[in-house]
């Protein structure tokens, strides 16, 4: 009776997710000839991976993973820690929460597409775009505005996108947090003479701790799993020069076949490496986790 | 306004100033990418924030019909529809026993789906491509929702689970005593009960659905079955000059969301904030 009510989401949940992904970490260690598995090879695909030319997207790859997961903790999570504190303290003292307005407007490109706010913003930042006409117009810039076209450049510019997509999730998430604290709490830091920004550092922050955790978890497992941004923005290559490839665009050319010059697949290297992003996600996720755990402060 | 009030407005000021530059920053691009619809590609050079010259549809049509948007939209509404309902049926039907019954078994299963909220599903999609062709479901709406069900389900479980296990023992005790079936329960006791938990997941299981664009890319090649996210992102190189068309096409893929989201902000608002899962 119970195993028939269970029985269709199982069948589908096992079928289209669980059997797969067994699959796949279990077909890493075969060699393959197109989409046929062939015979056993042992580590002989991971080990290739980190052999030239594969060892130089790997890095690049992995590189540009790291550093997109450090500028979203600054630039969205941080920014938008500012961002719940100003409206939390907009809203001390008084009855209603005027903070709502502010957090739906911020929240909104959230539930939007990241195709559609990539495209957006390739149109906004384009040469000839209005962001290049609105520099120029200001005189901080002078002629075509190349700020994606340019490797030094166009990593920065993704994350900056990524951030703007996302900011409202931490506002969201800190104010939550913030309001579970007991305003007694403010209340006596505030006769100890604590200013706003003291009592942000010493008395909200600690307390927050579960909410960052939350935040610093989701953006370690949304940064590597990037990939739309980077599609739309600077094609499946993460032009210019690779310099904007993640793990998964890299793991997408070698399974789906744009990779190298001919655009062959290479189905053993594409599953080593989505068994390596399984076990960086998984490990990294609960070692997180556990550190977030331990750092929560019981009242 | 006394001194000391208007003291506290102004100890506001760079705090409000900096709030207000923020939403500068959300709505520009958006306020842009409205009236930029209206505008032929000349005029979107000419006139840069101006509202336009004539609220001409043009871009609209177009997009709609000579670039197909329509189908894609059409797709896209299935698909979503499609995937909520299934995710909504078979995880109410698999969280009912798991949260209520001693049954031995369900802190096990309830741990198998729960796993599935982080697994990252996109490592797998090579074996899922194969397996979808084996199923004939390579090119389908149909295989789409499935695959987005599977995807969903472990969230949906979660959450009804959630929901259903705290309402009180003597509910189905009762209904059991006057004979009702297992089915009857709860579709016409616990469900009712658990409406916040239908609309959380219906909401998040559509926003998630309508958005992706990782799944179309792999699995459907013909333009009669793409979705509008895989369309956008054609159009973006297709359409490179003709920047009204695609500004009205992202206009038009905004427009379903826009409007639940103005309906709905205050849910939205309040699930995410209880760290419910968005992605």
């Amino acid at each position: 009776m119970a195993v028939l009510f269970v029985l269709p989401a199982l069948a589908i949940y096992g079928l289209f997710v669980l059997y797969p992904l067994a699959m796949s970490l279990w077909g890493s260690f075969f060699t393959w000839k197109g989409l046929r598995m062939l015979d056993f090879a042992g580590l002989s695909n991971f080990t290739r991976l980190f052999v030239f030319p594969s060892s130089a997207r790997l890095t690049g790859a992995l590189w540009h993973n790291v550093i997109w997961f450090f500028g979203i903790m600054v630039f969205q999570n941080g920014v938008g820690l500012l961002f719940a504190w100003l409206l939390f303290l907009r809203d001390q003292g008084k009855g209603r929460s005027g903070a709502a307005f502010f957090q739906s407007l911020f929240f909104f490109p959230a539930v939007l597409s990241p195709v559609i706010v990539g495209a957006l913003w390739r149109l906004l930042l384009a040469p000839g775009g209005v962001v290049e006409w609105a520099l120029n117009g200001l005189g901080l810039h002078q002629g075509s505005l190349t700020v994606l076209g340019n490797s030094q450049t166009a990593l920065l510019m993704l994350i900056a996108v990524d951030a703007w997509n996302w900011m409202g999730l931490p506002v969201l998430i800190y104010t939550a947090g913030l309001r579970q604290i007991s305003g007694q709490i403010f209340e006596a830091a505030k006769l100890d003479g604590a200013g706003s920004g003291r009592m942000l550092v010493s008395v909200a922050l600690p307390l927050l701790m579960p909410a960052i955790g939350t935040l610093t978890t989701l953006s370690f497992i949304n940064t590597f799993n990037q990939f739309d941004i980077v599609y739309v923005m600077q094609g499946v290559q993460g032009n210019p020069s690779y310099s904007t490839d993640t793990l998964v665009t890299y793991f997408y050319r070698l399974a789906f076949g744009a990779e190298g010059a001919v655009g062959i697949t290479d189905i053993g290297l594409a599953l080593a490496l989505g068994t390596m992003l399984f076990l960086i996600l998984s490990i990294g996720t609960l070692l997180m986790l556990r550190f977030f755990d331990r750092r929560t402060v019981q009242l | 306004m006394s001194a000391l009030a208007i003291q506290r407005r102004l100890s506001r000021l760079p705090g409000s100033t900096v709030l207000v530059l923020w939403s500068a920053a959300v709505l520009l691009p958006l306020y842009i990418l409205v009236v930029s619809c209206f505008k032929t590609t000349a005029e979107i050079y000419e006139n840069r924030l101006g509202l336009p010259q004539s609220w001409s549809f043009d871009n609209f049509t177009n997009a709609w019909t000579r670039a197909d948007l329509g189908q894609n939209f059409i797709n896209s509404l299935i698909v979503t529809g499609g995937a909520v309902a299934l995710t909504i049926v078979v995880s109410v039907l698999a969280a009912y026993p798991l949260s209520r019954y001693k049954l031995g078994w369900n802190g096990i299963m309830l741990g198998l789906f729960l796993s599935g909220i982080m697994l990252p599903i996109r490592l797998a999609s090579v074996e899922l491509f194969t397996l979808m062709r084996n199923l004939g479901l390579l090119d389908s709406l149909t295989g789409l929702i499935l695959v987005y069900s599977a995807i969903r389900i472990p969230f949906a479980v979660f959450i009804f689970a959630n929901f259903m296990r705290v309402l009180p023992s003597e509910l189905d005790e009762a209904a059991h005593m006057d004979g009702a079936g297992e089915t009857r329960i709860l579709f016409q006791i616990i469900l009712p009960m658990v409406k916040p938990a239908v609309s959380i997941v219906a909401i998040f299981t559509a926003i998630a659905v309508w958005n992706d664009f990782f799944f179309p890319l792999i699995f459907i090649f013909d333009d009669r079955y793409k979705t509008v996210p895989l369309a956008i992102s054609v159009f973006v190189g297709q359409f490179r000059t003709d920047w009204g068309l695609v500004f009205a096409s992202l206009a038009i893929s905004m427009a379903p969301i826009l409007i639940m989201y103005c309906l709905l902000a205050r849910q939205i608002r309040e699930g995410v904030g209880a760290g419910g899962g968005m992605k």
